[in-house]
């Protein structure tokens, strides 16, 4: 009987422990499976380097926001041991690791573990390293991270090779990163120029790109739109650097544009960076995009739909536009000002600020554009009245300035005091259709050639189709044979 | 450098100033400048480097303000444009000038009299944000850059008297004069015709006066037998021809891309 309490009581005891231990037995074992996952990776860069094929590193950096979660101070230490000789390197490698955990314990029982006998090959190093950076950031440690970078810029500096230039390119994003996040971007402009020639005289597309990308993000993060302007200018953006990239490019050079005022040219951007960003990942980038263009559309002077604020993932992010869409909507200058000074700290960090100021003027241009379309007279007065302005002068100036532009079109007539809308024009009695239509054919036959010239063809099939020698000498013998039979036949026949 | 300094800034505080005589400092001025190499940033550590460039940027500030008086905007550009490298890039070292948001709200003020309305927000965008709604020197200038945009002009005619520092009153002339022009064609579109004493009103101007006459003749307003400003002549749009040459060259641009699709 007391043996069974006992055993009770044990068992008991075995079941509160084994939580405790399944928690690291788990551990463990992701772990295990990060560092046999990176292993193979390692596996699929040498790989790509001994092939000269760039689509396994892609591949590999493709990875790399889901390695990105299972790399830990245990996984990096296994790492170093395979991938380095005991020497000078192995030692900076540790000592920019990131601490280990308490209880974990060294992973003893890793399958096929070596000790690596030479030093790893270029590649290797830097992603090694990459992944260093991108958990130093992710853990927030900055001195660390900083000297991290630095060494990994050292690193693909003194390489001329191809095969490099994928990781060298993501490399460069997350130095910049760490530049960003210690207030030090002012200084590695100039290193960011200099990799920039280099990459430009070497052909590396996907270097210039992310590099043209950091400059552009460095000059507009201290609001210096003229420089960036004329970087844009002065270089060539790479045609064939990847989309993600494209989106960014485009991005930077909407605001870019918005700020010089060319509204129509920033709106064009910025609904192709929408486009070629990622469908379902990239919120962050779709909402900033998204919201640049709702004020953009202001700007120019349209409303945008309703449809845009109700997508799904951006619509608590657009809850402010949404109201300020609205206020210019109704041609509401005192609405406007209040959104304005309620909502200004959310605009400034948006930096939508500078432009959703100059909105005043398209909140009146509204006003006056949906007076025009209702009345076909109404004097000067009335017109203040409801614009809220000072006096019937001010309304009398502003009609006339709006009637310049072409926002309406009508007349003032001084003597009677009065303003009278025109009636408009059959449109399809101007080009207007014609030049719309050309713009859309134009497109259509663009995107046709682009999609003919993108179309990739695997390297060797084409031969397959066609016969081998044998079977051409083959087919021959038989043609040859049915040849002698027919005319055999005709013979007899005859 | 020093006695250029204390020269230039005791001839310019005088209340006429001879601005031959200042010139002629200026230029030695820059001379200096050049001589200790002023374009290379080096950090301010020590306090002699310091007080050299507080004196540098005082003396382009009277520089700007004597380029101004003398209306001689290209050098007004060329001095605007070193003093705001000392603005900006020395702003962490040096304490910041008195008299540095006068001079950036003159700058933006010029940009608008220029109708560089592009360089103008390009240079609104540099400023911290905080500055924008609250200085008493960049508020009015803000103001005006909108009655601008929407077309109030009275206002800017009206604002001219309450400029915050007198040395602005000189680009407000350009602005006003630029508004006026601004008027003129505004009228031109949306009245048929005005009486003169209404022109003249809204213009700003006196009826009768020398300046009317001279802009009517410019903008070639015609007087019809009231003795009002005609402007329906200049309404007529001109018939527009068939485009033949480009529906042609398009044509023939979508027939060759159909080809292509096989």
């Amino acid at each position: 009987m007391t043996n069974a309490t006992d055993i009770g009581a044990h068992d008991v005891e075995m079941e509160v422990d084994p939580t405790a231990e399944t928690l690291a037995d788990e551990k463990k074992n992701q772990d295990v499976a990060a560092v046999q996952e990176i292993r193979e990776q390692i596996r699929q860069i040498e790989k790509g380097v001994a092939s000269k094929e760039s689509r396994f590193i892609l591949r590999v950096l493709r990875n790399l926001p889901n390695t990105r979660r299972k790399l830990n101070g245990v996984v990096f230490r296994n790492l170093a041991q395979s991938i380095y000789p005991v020497g000078a390197d192995r030692e900076a490698a540790v000592a920019l690791m990131p601490a280990v955990e308490k209880d974990a314990t060294e992973l003893p029982d890793v399958p096929k573990k070596q000790v690596a006998s030479k030093a790893p090959i270029a590649e290797v190093d830097a992603y090694f390293y990459l992944l260093l950076l991108v958990k130093l950031i992710d853990a927030s440690d900055l001195k660390r991270a900083g000297t991290c970078a630095d060494a990994l810029m050292a690193k693909i500096s003194i390489q001329n090779r191809r095969t490099l230039d994928l990781i060298g390119a993501k490399s460069y994003f997350y130095f910049s990163r760490v530049a960003e996040l210690k207030n030090s971007l002012e200084g590695i402009r100039a290193f960011l120029h200099a990799r920039l020639r280099t990459a430009t005289l070497r052909n590396d597309f996907e270097g210039q790109a992310v590099l043209i990308n950091c400059l552009l993000r460095n000059y507009l993060h201290y609001a210096l739109y003229d420089q960036a302007d004329k970087l844009v200018k002065k270089s060539v953006y790479p045609e064939s650097a990847s989309n993600n990239e494209w989106a960014r490019f485009l991005y930077y050079l909407g605001r870019i544009k918005a700020a010089k005022l060319e509204y129509s040219d920033a709106h064009k951007h910025l609904v192709q960076a929408l486009r070629k960003s990622p469908q379902h990942a990239a919120i962050g980038f779709r909402q900033t995009v998204q919201k640049l263009i709702i004020v953009v559309e202001l700007l120019l002077g349209n409303i945008p739909e309703r449809v845009v604020f109700r997508q799904a993932g951006l619509r608590q992010s657009l809850g402010a536009y949404f109201q300020l869409t609205q206020a210019v909507r109704l041609g509401n200058l005192k609405r406007f000002g209040d959104v304005v000074s309620q909502y200004g700290p959310k605009f400034q960090l948006d930096h939508t600020f500078t432009l959703i100021i100059r909105l005043r003027h398209n909140v009146i241009k509204t006003a006056i554009r949906s007076i025009g379309l209702s009345y076909s007279r109404i004097s000067p007065q009335d017109i203040a009245k409801r614009l809220m302005l000072d006096s019937a002068e001010d309304a009398e100036f502003i009609v006339s300035k709006a009637i310049r532009d072409g926002v309406i079109e009508a007349t003032l007539d001084p003597a009677q005091n009065y303003m009278r809308s025109k009636e408009s024009t059959d449109i399809y009695s101007t080009r207007e259709p014609q030049l719309a239509f050309h713009e859309r054919i134009s497109f259509c036959l663009n995107l046709h050639n682009q999609s003919v010239k993108a179309m990739r063809y695997p390297p060797k099939s084409y031969g397959k189709d066609l016969e081998s020698a044998e079977e051409r000498r083959e087919r021959e013998q038989q043609d040859l044979e049915l040849a002698k039979e027919m005319a055999e036949d005709d013979e007899d026949g005859f | 450098m020093s006695n250029l300094y204390t020269e230039l800034k005791n001839e310019w505080s005088k209340h006429a100033p001879n601005l031959a005589h200042c010139s002629h400092l200026l230029d030695g001025f820059k001379l200096e400048l050049v001589r200790s190499n002023f374009g290379t940033i080096q950090v301010a550590s020590s306090s002699k480097q310091k007080d050299q460039l507080i004196k540098s940027r005082e003396m382009l500030e009277i520089a700007v303000e004597h380029s101004i008086t003398i209306r001689d905007y290209a050098a007004f550009e060329r001095y605007m444009a070193q003093l705001n490298t000392y603005y900006y890039d020395y702003d962490k070292y040096l304490e910041s000038s008195k008299h540095m948001h006068k001079f950036m709200g003159l700058n933006l003020l010029y940009m608008l009299a220029t109708n560089r309305i592009a360089d103008f927000h390009i240079e609104l965008e540099r400023l911290p944000s905080a500055l924008l709604l609250h200085d008493n020197f960049i508020n009015p200038v803000l103001a005006l850059e909108n009655y601008y945009m929407e077309g109030r002009y009275n206002k800017i005619l009206q604002a001219k008297k309450s400029m915050p520092s007198e040395i602005y009153s000189n680009f407000m002339d350009m602005l006003v004069n630029t508004a006026r022009e601004e008027i003129a064609s505004c009228m031109e579109k949306s009245y048929l015709k005005m009486a003169p004493k209404q022109a003249a009103q809204r213009l700003g101007l006196r009826p009768g006066s020398k300046e009317l006459l001279d802009l009517a003749t410019r903008r070639r307003w015609d007087l019809d037998d009231e003795g009002n400003f005609d402007y329906a002549a200049l309404h007529t749009r001109p018939l527009e021809k068939v485009p033949a040459k480009d529906i042609a060259t398009h044509n023939l641009t979508y027939a060759q891309e159909l080809e292509k699709i096989v």
